[in-house]
């Protein structure tokens, strides 16, 4: 909890002078070069506009100031009030004005980019909407871009986030909450769902765990999903992020939460169940049929990604008896003089895989590339050549990492990632006995996981029938009640 | 509890890595036996065993020594176990039996018995149940194993596959799996059989490379009909017709050749496309069962040569009726010579009386082979001609006319 939901506690008065205030503020936000005081004569009143540069942006406040100050010259040495309500009703222009009535508060608004404008005398001071932050324009969202569909992503800016999300869901029963979070960050977050359609013990348990958690700081989402998230030490993601507005505004319309935070342009979706994370949005905007098939492709895939070198090295060093006499005739051909067992050869194609990616992801894009080549040159050809590994460790090293790729969300294809070494050191010492074992582990866990109340696993455990529609295959719009909570 | 998890986590990877990887066996330890010969010895088996070289059969760019993409080895042993347990002195890894092609028996061992060698390959639990069990005619195993074959680098898959395309096709030959030879040996009123196969040509080179450098490979492995056991024993050989009759009675043919004289005494073929039979047993007056086989088969011309006219549907009749009495004749020529010569039912007769007249069968259970060779068994077959090819008449005829 911030200072700002509870002023009642420092309430203050606020100095008397201008000089006291200016002393007051200067102590409390330090000499920093970029808070501006400017002070003005108001006729009879002194006053000061503090702000900062380049959060604000003030011009038009001061502009104004100095047109009405004839004006303030008439009033005389009268009621401050007085001063104040010629203030409010004619000079200033801007819309969002408050008064605020302690220093806490004058110390927030200016640092969340308020103009703040002090009367001698007065016993409040104005608080005046000039936020004006320097932010990047709305672009495609290049974490999950689609071909059909629009290409707006999130920005960093929450007021921007909201309105996109707004702008698609033209609904009065759309509410948002927004608290301040983190103890130095006060980074503004935002809990957005549909009155009407939300679960609102989900709604309930979210606002207890928002208030439970303890932050510092809240520098992106992840902040937030670490503390809300039902099991810390899954695997599996049971907070769903994106960047896509569309995304949210779908995802809100089935009664989930969204959580928007300031700063970042991924927002959190609450609850999210597994099937959520093979969707793409672009399943809606596509063919129903081929969007079906295009889901079913990415299951595939997920097994694919977990299962293919943990499979293979179960296969070729437990059940030689289970391939085909033709390819194992093959298969042995390339392992022959291949100084590795199949296992330590399959993680060390894998860890490499793995560097290259990271090598891959952090380096700018024109770099980026050539590293990818030498990477695909160096693992593909040379160490086969070299008889460091065998070509057919390569195939399931890339069909891995593609099958990998094609998961449309990032972070359950971290699941996945991690899940896959884990796998092939049971395969390596259990073959396929032990990986069954472990995806009977792994189901049992899938199946005791919850997001926000709700069983990760539904609709498939507990079944719903109804939801079927568009878990595995995604049905036409004719046939799918899209509603979530309702099947 | 942070200390007590970690400490659960450590035992778990402990756990996997103590196991020390049971039974793990990595592709290049292992010996790939891609097929078995056993051979009578003085002191029990002769065993031999093609092994895959797979420096040289999987590569695409061929291996680097010059060697040959499959070797033979052979042992002795007072049984096969033993015998391949001596072999592992002079082979660099350890055999792996579960890809076995073929398993080729020896004439001479095959007359002496193959319970006990079935024994040992449906006890081992590596190889599997469905390769094909072949016997080397009037020759050793080994011999067969000895072979360097064209198209296929490996031998044993060069026989596999000969085995399925001859018996898909030509229907001349068993494609006898140990599965079915052992049910077939199991049962009472049955005998089992196994196809044969044989060395053809030049044998002096057929070891080395050499056999296979010319157009005309100088020896090739050939399918040469039934081997007819009784109980394990083998008694003696079918040829090619006597072979077919088997396949038609055991439902085992998918097609094949065949011709009839025509009424003019020209010559009409055909291709048997499909073909069916039933076993129908009726008792006489004495209760004695009488055996009738039933086929239904569809054929297509191939080949005319004769200058019957096709375009009249009494034509295509005529050599409906002709084909279903060179059926019937020579079927049953087929089986009365089996019955006589060999008084083993390998047709599965006693078998199918004992399905329809469980209570007869008792009587007979004990002496069946004595009976089965008196035993009346006639052929009664329904043939259509589906297709006639492309044309109608034939070629010489139409040039007569014009």
């Amino acid at each position: 909890m911030t200072e700002k939901h509870d002023p009642q506690k420092r309430r203050e008065q606020l100095p008397g002078s201008l000089a006291l205030f200016l002393e007051e503020m200067r102590s409390r936000l330090g000499n920093s070069t970029d808070i501006i005081y400017r002070l003005l004569a108001l006729g009879p009143f002194s006053a000061a506009v503090v702000f900062i540069e380049g959060m604000a942006e003030p011009q038009a406040l001061i502009e104004a100031l100095h047109r009405d100050l004839p004006l303030y010259a008439e009033i005389g040495g009268a009621d401050p009030r007085a001063g104040l309500q010629l203030l409010q009703e004619r000079t200033i222009t801007l819309g969002k004005v408050g008064e605020v009535r302690s220093l806490e508060e004058i110390e927030a608004e200016i640092l969340s980019g308020n103009t703040v404008l002090y009367i001698e005398k007065a016993a409040v001071a104005l608080s005046v909407g000039t936020e004006n932050l320097k932010q990047r324009a709305v672009e495609d969202a290049t974490s999950q871009s689609v071909v059909r569909g629009p290409r707006e992503g999130f920005t960093e800016s929450l007021r921007e986030n909201t309105a996109l999300v707004r702008r698609r869901v033209k609904n009065p029963q759309l509410r948002i909450e927004e608290r301040r979070m983190g103890a130095s960050t006060r980074t503004s977050v935002s809990v957005m769902y549909m009155e009407d359609r939300v679960d609102m013990t989900a709604l309930e348990e979210l606002r207890r765990r928002l208030n439970a958690a303890k932050l510092d700081s809240v520098l992106e989402s992840n902040y937030i999903e670490e503390m809300i998230q039902d099991k810390r030490y899954s695997p599996f993601p049971t907070v769903y992020n994106t960047e896509r507005p569309d995304v949210i505004a779908s995802a809100l319309l089935e009664g989930r939460i969204a959580i928007l935070v300031d700063g970042t342009p991924f927002v959190l979706i609450v609850p999210a169940l597994l099937v959520q994370f093979f969707q793409s949005s672009e399943d809606y905007y596509q063919r129903s049929d081929f969007a079906s098939l295009v889901r079913m492709l990415r299951y595939l895939c997920f097994l694919l990604a977990l299962l293919t070198p943990s499979f293979y090295i179960a296969i070729t060093t437990f059940h030689q008896e289970m391939i085909p006499t033709s390819l194992l005739i093959s298969l042995i051909g390339q392992r022959e003089g291949i100084p590795f067992p199949a296992f330590l050869e399959a993680f060390i194609m894998e860890v490499t895989f793995e560097i290259l990616r990271e090598a891959g992801i952090r380096l700018p894009k024109s770099i980026g590339q050539s590293v990818s080549i030498v990477g695909t040159l160096v693992i593909g050809q040379a160490a086969v050549d070299a008889g460091l590994v065998s070509a057919a460790m390569v195939i399931v090293v890339a069909i891995t990492a593609i099958a990998n790729f094609a998961l449309p969300a990032f972070n359950v294809g971290i699941s996945v990632r991690m899940l896959r070494f884990v796998l092939m050191a049971i395969a390596a010492s259990f073959g396929l006995y032990g990986m069954v074992i472990a995806l009977i582990i792994l189901a049992l866990h899938l199946c005791t996981l919850e997001s926000l109340g709700v069983p990760y696993m539904s609709s498939f455990a507990p079944l719903r029938r109804g939801a079927q529609k568009d878990t595995l295959l995604r049905l036409s719009q004719r046939m799918m009640k899209r509603y979530f909570g309702q099947s | 509890m942070y200390t007590k998890s970690l400490r659960c986590i450590l035992l778990l990877i402990s756990l996997t890595l103590i196991s020390g990887c049971w039974s793990r066996k990595e592709l290049n330890d292992l010996a790939i036996v891609m097929a078995l010969g056993v051979d009578l010895d003085k002191d029990g088996y002769a065993v031999s065993a093609q092994v895959m070289n797979p420096g040289q059969a999987g590569s695409l760019s061929g291996g680097s020594n010059g060697s040959l993409p499959v070797v033979t080895y052979k042992a002795k042993g007072t049984t096969i176990p033993e015998a391949l347990q001596r072999m592992l002195s002079t082979t660099p890894r350890n055999l792996y039996l579960a890809h076995v092609r073929v398993l080729v028996f020896g004439e001479a061992f095959a007359r002496q018995g193959v319970g006990d060698a079935v024994d040992y390959i449906t006890r081992n639990h590596e190889l599997r149940t469905d390769f094909f069990l072949l016997v080397a005619k009037h020759s050793d195993a080994s011999t067969i194993l000895d072979v360097i074959t064209p198209f296929e680098q490996i031998p044993a898959n060069s026989l596999y596959s000969s085995i399925l395309v001859a018996h898909k096709n030509w229907a001349g030959t068993g494609k006898v799996t140990l599965q079915q030879f052992i049910v077939e040996l199991e049962r009472g009123g049955s005998n089992p059989i196994m196809s044969g196969i044989q060395l053809q040509g030049d044998t002096s080179e057929h070891g080395s490379v050499k056999n296979v450098q010319s157009v005309i490979p100088k020896s090739l492995i050939k399918q040469a009909g039934i081997a007819v056991f009784k109980k394990d024993k083998l008694i003696g050989w079918l040829g090619e017709a006597p072979s077919k009759t088997v396949n038609y009675v055991l439902n085992e043919v998918e097609s094949t050749q065949g011709s009839i004289t025509c009424p003019d005494g020209g010559v009409a073929g055909f291709i048997i496309t499909n073909a069916k039979s039933r076993i129908k047993i009726s008792l006489n007056e004495k209760d004695e069962p009488e055996f009738t086989i039933h086929l239904k088969a569809e054929a297509n011309l191939t080949a005319l040569n004769s200058s019957l006219d096709l375009s009249q549907t009494a034509s295509i009749r005529e050599l409906e009726q002709r084909l279903e009495a060179k059926f019937n004749n020579l079927m049953a020529a087929n089986i009365r010579q089996v019955q006589e010569k060999y008084d083993s039912d390998i047709y599965g007769l006693g078998e199918e009386l004992h399905r329809q007249y469980p209570k007869l069968w008792r009587s007979y259970r004990k002496h069946w082979d004595e009976i089965f060779r008196t035993v009346k068994v006639s052929v009664q077959s329904d043939v259509a001609i589906r297709r006639i090819g492309s044309v109608v008449q034939p070629q010489q005829k139409e040039m007569e006319q014009k």
